[in-house]
């Protein structure tokens, strides 16, 4: 089912030309896009069906050997029978669809689903179809009809493929987690999420002041249309807020605020407004993945990672984090007046996102806004973005605000208040909540920040136990932590499979990868969550890690042995060892055989160590006489191929160093069964 | 550009010159191939007698993008007419000669009765799960509620589902994510014109993608038909003609009860038109905004979801707000409707852009759960206030001898002011428009809804009868003055085009 039809091609092409477009703004430069095919994420589910791909390629090949076996004892000339061909031309468009689907998932873009039961993805695409959803149990062959359900729509058009697959990618975890919260009382088996940033707190403060009276007024000017810039009153009283808060030298001119539904639809609108498709923004890595998003959602900008101008994009902004996400980092004075400088030398606008402001909850840490300083540097150029989300915990408040003293930019911006408005109702509460400064430096503030301060203290003290090394720093709602040590090899792959461990163990966590972090192993942890949960969620963080090494082993172990037995299958014949490899449990094939050395005695070995595979052809070199394999990128994996080395009777010899997980060898071993002679 | 007229090709071509556009795709084609293919078309889609805008726009901003400049102007000009009515706004004791809004589509008259409901103590709850992220789609207490108050009041077959809502911050938001996720940029969607002009805006800041106008027109031209009727041979006149110029055109929007011309389909009609989109493949979008606002009995109005078999379900879709029905143009909240699961989940990732408070969506859910306050208080009572207001401007167009139309749904009267005109141009009306400004009364003139015949106005009517006695004193003076005083070339060098709200 997987093979002929041409369903799962067109699925093919649409993912492909998809993968294309959602490349440009996930990976912008050459260099990153190249690591990008080989590291990136390459989704659990796919590796299953790749499995399955690789038995049915098996299958096919036994076969075509033992033909091409027959036809070598008959006639030269009919090598090429018919069926032999045909069952090439059907290897073939599997090795493509391989490729492909690895090359797609590479991207992320797909938005494929794991394959954790409970990830679904008619679930959500279907909405409330839960209870019909018969999901077959022999679930990797399933795949490509949930492929073909969610992206290939007659009815959208690329884009709204493109952004619907984006949104799947990106928000999994969310929508799983929607449909299966935690709650201490009544779902305890459900997901945790630390994974977003979100501040709860004090929802009870929160909770507790918008009951109040005051909250509850309805006057016929909040029903009608409004300033699309955001109601008059609310954008004064937020200059009022900024001009304290961010210690602001003179009073900030409320014509200079535009008030929308949150901080990505501000940076959505900014990215229409400053750049046209295809230019760009420079942002430092790691950032918060959201923004990637929001710029190319709607507005198609790139985001350019670090250095300027790659490939001849126009870079038309850059965009600053501070406190950072995910880091945590707080900018000094002297960096931010050099960031600032930096971008009037290049004439690039200055979007300075703020929204953590009030969250530094380590004393001897000070916040300097960018509006704090004396004279900015390019004022026409610098945009601040604020909103209550995370400050205040009210995230589903929806209520994002831009400061600048470019008209031109503001009146743009305004353009979209038709699109992004906030109802009046909730503009007077904003108001209310803003305007009430004794309630905000007396009694929130206060207890946000000791909240905050204590259960940093906690997930701190938990980290350093488990010996995993972090960022400490004093802002913000989460941890910025390593988890290297528990990745083998140390692949993005492998980022994301630890990832799903977590997942499958109701722990949502996010990953370096979503905040275009470069090296593989990092994660975000948010702890600006109740006590208790918090107790919930380490207690299934250190299960998961625990698990993590000992699974990792074993599942080496599982392979090796599958491998094994299909080997020994097909070429029941004994070949010795012809090398002892110094790493630890090594297994050795030659010809399809295994070998283990130094195998089980070291069940605690590294966790650097991995599989290693020796194909020994015989007379018959392997794929082409000299062809260079060596780091020779088959599909895109993270497979590596190496030319061994040492003594050896045989004409030549591949060692094949293998991600566990990833069953990318097949092809390899495609060929060598291919040309392998009998006489071996 | 974009004008499809269908006799003979006599529309105005004031938009922008292709010299100008050229300029500005010139200025930033240096992407990637890809994007370059990709990149949308900022071509100014053709709006009411605008100058030109783009040259201003390429001209004196260093700072924003060239799509950014375009953004810009949609602002600075489209809203002159509200701003200046802003500026200037009418309050009895405050600005007794400050400026009479009969421009806006708003409804005013039932103030009293939805501050009373929304102060209630149903309304105060406060949840930390509505303070929190939510799901995009809207709440789903929300979404039940609005699937049971649409089955009910749209008199569906069968009662619709929850997972087919999506709920958004406006029927504004929701033109933009449909127009993105339908169309690529470039594309189009056939629109009955006159029509609500903002659409044009919706469709195109973020989407790119532009209106083809089915051009109707107030002659009747047979005993069973009536002015500015919608024909299904209009509709694949306009889409031939679109086929031809080479615009590919998606879908077809359709506004029901009509806004400006109050116009009501009948299920014959509607089914007719769906007909026609399926032949073709279009999607329909079916505006229903006014659907409660039907307040003559005898019109007999007929939502679409209340068909019996919709000739193709998987392409329609069904947009719905509390601004007009329940008079909160301020409250943001818009829901579509829409079996296609891929279209709902393509416009729920618009939603982190177009997401409403959840305090706000509590309180909708609270509001329209509460049938007996609607059945019994509210639509009773909102009926008869805007059948009395209607009768009342009727009843002065009729005393002035004005031909108007006008069948009982919506806020508003299509008035024809052509014979006041001294020469059938835009300019003229631009002009009387203006005059009636100056006079301190706002409306909203013909070409701000793509109208083809220069002379007709939108008067909406849903306001209070002391502001409603008085625009309409300032208007007679107007009309009055305009018979008398032949036409002085006033200072009129706006462009704009009127109030754009609805």
């Amino acid at each position: 089912m997987l093979t002929g039809s041409s369903q799962p091609a067109e699925a093919k092409t649409k993912t492909q030309s998809m993968s294309h477009r959602l490349g440009m703004c996930r990976m912008p430069s050459a260099q990153m896009r190249g690591q990008g095919l080989r590291n990136q994420r390459i989704h659990t589910h796919l590796m299953e069906m790749m499995l399955h791909l690789k038995q049915t390629i098996e299958k096919n090949l036994m076969h075509l050997t033992t033909r091409h076996l027959q036809q070598d004892l008959v006639l030269e000339e009919q090598r090429h029978s018919q069926a032999a061909s045909e069952e090439e031309a059907l290897l073939g468009r599997l090795i493509y669809q391989l490729v492909n689907l690895l090359q797609s998932g590479a991207v992320g873009g797909l938005g494929l689903q794991p394959s954790c039961p409970s990830l679904d993805v008619r679930r959500d695409v279907r909405g409330g179809q839960w209870a019909q959803s018969s999901r077959q149990p022999d679930w990797p062959v399933h795949q490509l009809s949930d492929l073909e359900a969610t992206f290939v729509s007659q009815h959208l058009s690329s884009r709204g493929i493109d952004i619907s697959a984006l949104y799947h990618s990106s928000f999994q975890d969310y929508k799983i987690y929607q449909r299966d919260k935690y709650h201490e009382d009544k779902n305890t088996m459900g997901f945790i999420n630390l994974g977003l940033s979100e501040n709860k707190l004090c929802l009870d403060l929160m909770t507790e002041r918008l009951s109040q009276s005051d909250m509850n007024y309805i006057e016929d000017d909040l029903l009608q249309y409004p300033d699309w810039r955001g109601q008059p009153f609310l954008r004064e009283e937020v200059a009022r807020f900024l001009t304290y808060y961010c210690k602001v030298p003179d009073q900030l001119d409320p014509e200079n605020v535009v008030v929308l539904n949150g901080c990505s639809s501000v940076f959505s609108t900014l990215a229409m407004v400053l750049c046209d498709p295809g230019e760009a923004f420079l942002i430092p890595a790691p950032f918060y993945g959201g923004f990637a998003f929001s710029a190319c959602l709607y507005s198609k900008v790139e985001l350019i990672l670090v250095h300027l101008d790659s490939e001849g994009k126009k870079v038309r902004a850059l965009i600053l984090i501070n406190p950072q996400n995910p880091l945590g980092d707080v900018y000094s004075r002297d960096s931010l007046q050099e960031y600032l400088e930096f971008a009037k030398r290049y004439h690039l606008h200055v979007i300075i996102d703020e929204i953590y402001m009030l969250s530094v909850f380590d004393e001897f840490i000070t916040f300097h806004s960018v509006l704090s300083m004396e004279s900015l540097p390019d004022p026409n150029r610098t945009h601040v973005i604020w909103g209550t989300s995370k400050d205040f915990g009210i995230s589903g408040f929806r209520f994002g605000v831009l400061y600048t003293h470019n008209r031109e930019v503001a009146s743009a911006v305004s353009s979209f208040g038709y699109l992004h408005g906030i109802s009046g109702i909730a503009q007077h509460k904003l108001c209310r909540l803003l305007q009430d400064r004794e309630w905000i430096d007396k009694v929130y503030l206060p207890t946000y920040r000791s909240r905050l301060q204590i259960a940093h203290g906690y997930m701190t003290k938990k980290l350093e136990a488990l010996g995993i090394p972090f960022l400490n720093r004093g802002s913000g709602l989460y941890i910025w932590m390593n988890l290297k040590m528990y990745l083998d090899p140390c692949t993005f792959e492998e980022e994301l499979l630890l990832h799903r461990r977590f997942l499958d163990n109701k722990l949502i966590l996010s990953r370096g990868r979503t905040y275009m972090c470069k090296e593989p192993g990092w994660f975000r942890i948010t702890f600006a969550d109740k006590p208790l949960l918090l107790k919930q969620a380490m207690h299934r963080f250190c299960q998961v890690l625990s698990e993590q090494k000992q699974d990792l082993i074993m599942k080496q172990l599982e392979n090796a042995q599958r491998e094994c037995s299909l080997c020994l299958r097909r070429n029941p014949r004994h070949l010795p060892p012809v090398q002892a490899q110094p790493p630890h449990r090594t297994w050795t094939v030659t010809m399809g055989m295994v070998w283990k050395e130094n195998a089980l005695e070291n069940q605690t070995g590294s966790c650097q160590s991995s599989v290693e595979w020796v194909i020994l052809p015989p007379q018959r070199p392997l794929i082409a006489p000299t062809c260079p394999l060596e780091e020779a990128s088959l599909n895109g994996s993270g497979t590596q191929l190496r030319r061994a080395t040492g003594p050896t009777t045989w004409t030549s010899m591949m060692r094949i160093r293998t991600p566990v997980a990833s069953l990318t060898w097949a092809p390899v071993r495609t060929n060598s069964a291919l040309t392998c002679c009998p006489g071996g | 550009m974009f004008t499809l007229p269908q006799k003979e090709s006599k529309a105005p071509t004031t938009c922008p010159g292709p010299a100008s556009t050229q300029d500005l795709d010139s200025n930033h084609g240096d992407g990637l191939e890809r994007e370059c293919s990709r990149k949308p078309d900022w071509k100014l889609p053709e709006f009411c007698g605008v100058g030109d805008p783009t040259a201003t726009a390429s001209s004196d901003s260093s700072h924003l993008s060239s799509r950014g400049s375009i953004i810009k102007w949609f602002w600075d000009s489209a809203e002159e007419g509200y701003r200046t009515y802003h500026m200037d706004e009418y309050d009895e004791d405050k600005n007794p000669s400050g400026i009479i809004n009969m421009g806006t589509s708003e409804n005013k008259l039932c103030f009293d009765l939805l501050s009373r409901r929304l102060s209630q103590s149903d309304m105060l709850r406060v949840e930390p799960s509505l303070l929190q992220y939510p799901d995009w789609r809207g709440h789903l207490f929300l979404r039940e509620e609005v699937a049971r108050f649409l089955s009910f009041y749209c008199k569906s077959p069968a009662p619709l589902k929850p997972e087919n809502v999506v709920v958004l911050n406006g029927c504004a938001s929701l033109f933009s994510a449909l127009a993105t996720v339908l169309c690529e940029v470039g594309e189009a969607f056939l629109i009955p014109a006159p029509y609500y002009g903002a659409i044009t805006q919706h469709v195109y800041l973020y989407g790119g993608v532009r209106l083809v106008c089915v051009y109707l027109d107030s002659e009747v031209t047979g005993l069973d038909t009536r002015p500015f009727q919608l024909t299904v041979e209009k509709l694949e006149m306009a889409l031939q003609r679109a086929n031809f110029e080479g615009v590919k055109v998606k879908g077809l929007i359709l506004i029901n009860p009509q806004n400006p011309l109050g116009d009501i389909y009948s299920p014959g009609e509607l089914r007719d038109y769906l007909e026609f989109a399926k032949r073709h493949k279009l999607h329909v979008m079916v505006d229903e905004v006014y659907m409660l606002s039907v307040f003559e009995k005898s019109a007999g109005y007929h939502s679409v979801l209340s068909l019996e078999g919709l000739p193709d379900p998987q392409r329609t879709h069904v947009m719905w707000a509390t601004s007009k029905d329940f008079g909160m143009s301020g409250l943001r909240f818009g829901t579509l409707y829409t079996e296609n699961r891929d279209v709902a989940t393509a416009v729920a990732s618009l939603c982190r852009y177009h997401g409403l408070s959840g305090l706000v969506q509590y309180q909708m859910a609270q509001l329209l759960g509460d049938r007996d306050w609607i059945n019994q208080v509210y639509l009773p009572e909102n009926h008869a206030r805007l059948k009395a207001a209607h009768t009342y401007v009727a009843g002065e167009l009729r005393a002035l001898g004005i031909p108007f139309l006008g069948r009982g749904a919506g806020f508003f009267i299509w008035v024809d002011l052509r014979k006041y005109l001294p020469e059938a141009t835009f300019k003229e009306e631009m002009l009387l428009w203006r005059r009636f400004l100056d006079n301190k009364v706002l409306l909203s003139c013909g070409k701000a809804f793509q109208c083809k015949e220069p002379g007709w106005f939108r008067l909406v009517f849903s306001d209070k009868a002391h502001r409603l006695c008085l625009g309409m004193q300032r208007v007679r003076q107007v009309l009055e003055g305009k018979s008398q005083v032949p036409d002085d070339p006033a200072s009129c060098q706006s462009q704009e085009s009127g109030n754009q709200h609805r």
